[in-house]
This record gives structure tokens, C-alpha cells and sequence, in this order.
């Protein structure tokens, strides 16, 4: 009889972490949302809507500076994506698809808002919801210093690092080729660990 | 033989450069959380199907007023007509022409020069004397 050694999965690195799956539980079911969607159905669209807009969000938010903005790409991208559904194949995944409208609409608000009010950026850095860490000054300092990045920058990073998107993925969600998406992490990375390393020692 | 190449290095896949920094993940990760509230989904979805139940326009800087459009169009189409109607008679123009060039002008033949005799006179007696 052979004894079987169960050992627990290895745990994940620092920087690492486990990448969110987008791709539904059935995907034909998603194809038959998507076309019944193309022939009109609301509550098809609907259905997409609800199964889609938590990813949507992050790709937004990685994008923009504020959760309203992230909160306004959302629902412009959703918009041109049912004027445009006509015009998507089935046989494609429908959240690709849909993730580089939401990054079209998100760069579109980012380029308002920088000619708009481009002096008062890091006062409209906010966030709805509050949690009792919030005035911690790492946090504080930290979203400062997000807002001050190049906007692409700041998208590559969190879409990195918080989204778990590839460089790849991010390449074609930004526009940008895939060393660019690299290069932009390392910049931004070092950046912010530049930042962090200031308020670990303080003089 | 694998060469080891000072300027390029291999990095996986996944992206993870190993410059990647837990503190700062983590202190990212609590920024950029998504609201977690099933309320929160349910009412911007509402809103969504809202606006396209409405059948609302996004207004994109390169959308233009309906009535601007039609104006466009037709002056467009005039000009159109006009470019049209120059570009036919130019060409008329240019067939008449390459017919005249093949069968000559309509109104005479080749021209016969008359040289005069005394001119010819003169040239001789000019190069007897100027040998």
C-alpha cells in the first residue's frame, strides 16, 4: 500500500498573489448571454452587466484618480459597449472586450479632468469609503504620491499589482507594447518604495 | 552554450520582476479595494440599464449636432456635384484636344513658307565676300 504525502501549497511570495479568474464558470453560457444580448434581450445585458462590472471597476479605477470618475468609466464603457455589441463576435471573450472600453472611456476622463483641473488633483484624490486606517500616514502619503505619477504609470501598477493583470494583458488594455508595461512597473515601483523607504526612516 | 548576456535578463511570465514590495502591495491593495457592498453592485448596475433603457447618447468630442450633420452633408454633396461637373468638362476639353493633335486643326493645312528671293540673293553674295 502506498502512502500518499499530502503537503500544503507552497505560500505565496511577498509581492505575489493570487490572480483573480475573470473567465465565467460556463462560457457558452456567456456566449448565449452575448447573443441574446445582440438580438436585444435587456436582461441578458443585464446579466453581463452584473457578471462584469466588479472587473470593470478595477481596470477604471487603475486608470482614473477617483472612485467617482472610476464610477463614471464604468458606466460609459457599459453604454458604448451595448452600441457597439452588434459589432463583437461571440467566439471572442466578451471581458476583453469589454475591459479595453473601460480603459478607452477611463483615458478618456483622465484627459478631461488634466485639462480640466489639473492644479487641485491631489485634493479630489478621495475615496467613499473610509476605514478607521485611513488617516494612516503611509496610506495618506502614498496616495499622494499615486496621484503625482504619470498616469500610465500608476495604471500599470495597480492593474500589476492589485489587479493581477499580465504585462501582456496590460499592454493591450493601455495601448502600450509590453516592455513598456515592464518598464512602466519598475519606474513606479521604485518611485513608491522610494517613498516608503523615507517614511520607514525618518531623519 | 548559453550566453550570458549582460544587457537582457530573463524574467517570468507572470510578470513578477522580483522588485515587487509586500508593504507597498498590500497598502495598494487596501487603496484600490473595490467596494465590497452587494448593495453598491445592485444599484450601479440599476443605473447602467437605467441610462440604456433611456437609449442615452454618450456625447463624444467628435459627436456633432444631427442638424449640423445634414447641413454638412448636403453642402458636402453640392460640392461634390460641382467637382463632378468640372472634372467632365476638363476631360472633354482634353479628348478634343488629342483628336485635333491626330487628325490637325480644323481649319487649314500645312503652312507653306515663301522665302523671299532677294534674302536668298543676299546670303550668297555675303558669303562670296566673306571668303
Amino acid at each position: 500500500m502506498t502512502a500518499i504525502a499530502l503537503r500544503p501549497a507552497p505560500a505565496p511570495r511577498a509581492g505575489t498573489f493570487i490572480r483573480l479568474v475573470t473567465t465565467p464558470d460556463r462560457p457558452d453560457d456567456e456566449k448565449a448571454l452575448v447573443l441574446s444580448a445582440q438580438r436585444g434581450e435587456l436582461e441578458a445585458f443585464s446579466e453581463l452587466v452584473r457578471r462584469h462590472q466588479r472587473r470593470a471597476y478595477a481596470v477604471a479605477r487603475a486608470i482614473v484618480v477617483t472612485h467617482e470618475d472610476a464610477e463614471d468609466a464604468v458606466q460609459d464603457a457599459f453604454l458604448h459597449a451595448y452600441r457597439a455589441l452588434h459589432r463583437f463576435l461571440p467566439d471572442q471573450a466578451f471581458g476583453a472586450w469589454l475591459h479595453r472600453i473601460v480603459s478607452n472611456a477611463s483615458l478618456d476622463i483622465t484627459r478631461r479632468r488634466k485639462v480640466r483641473d489639473a492644479d487641485d488633483l491631489p485634493e479630489t484624490v478621495a475615496s467613499p469609503f473610509r476605514d478607521p486606517a485611513e488617516s494612516d500616514e503611509l496610506r495618506l502619503r502614498l496616495r499622494d504620491a499615486l496621484a503625482k505619477l504619470p498616469v500610465r504609470q500608476r495604471s500599470v501598477i495597480v492593474l500589476h499589482d492589485v489587479e493581477g493583470f499580465k504585462h501582456s494583458e496590460i499592454g493591450k488594455l493601455l495601448g502600450i507594447p509590453e516592455g513598456t508595461a515592464r518598464s512602466d512597473l519598475h519606474y513606479a515601483r521604485s518611485a513608491l518604495r522610494a517613498l516608503l523607504q523615507q517614511l520607514r526612516s525618518p531623519q | 552554450m548559453i550566453y550570458d548576456r549582460p544587457s537582457l535578463r530573463l524574467v517570468p511570465d507572470d510578470g513578477d520582476d522580483g522588485d515587487g514590495d509586500a508593504t507597498l502591495t498590500n497598502t495598494l491593495r487596501a487603496l484600490y479595494a473595490a467596494p465590497e457592498s452587494a448593495g453598491y453592485w445592485s444599484a450601479l448596475e440599476r443605473r447602467i440599464m437605467d441610462r440604456i433603457a433611456r437609449g442615452e447618447t454618450l456625447d463624444a468630442w467628435w459627436s456633432v449636432p444631427t442638424q449640423w450633420a445634414r447641413l454638412g452633408l448636403m453642402a458636402a454633396g453640392f460640392a461634390l456635384i460641382v467637382a463632378a461637373s468640372l472634372f467632365l468638362r476638363s476631360h472633354a476639353e482634353q479628348r478634343q484636344m488629342a483628336y485635333d493633335s491626330v487628325l490637325g486643326p480644323a481649319n487649314g493645312g500645312p503652312t507653306l513658307a515663301i522665302r523671299d528671293a532677294q534674302t536668298e540673293r543676299q546670303a550668297t553674295i555675303n558669303y562670296i565676300n566673306g571668303r
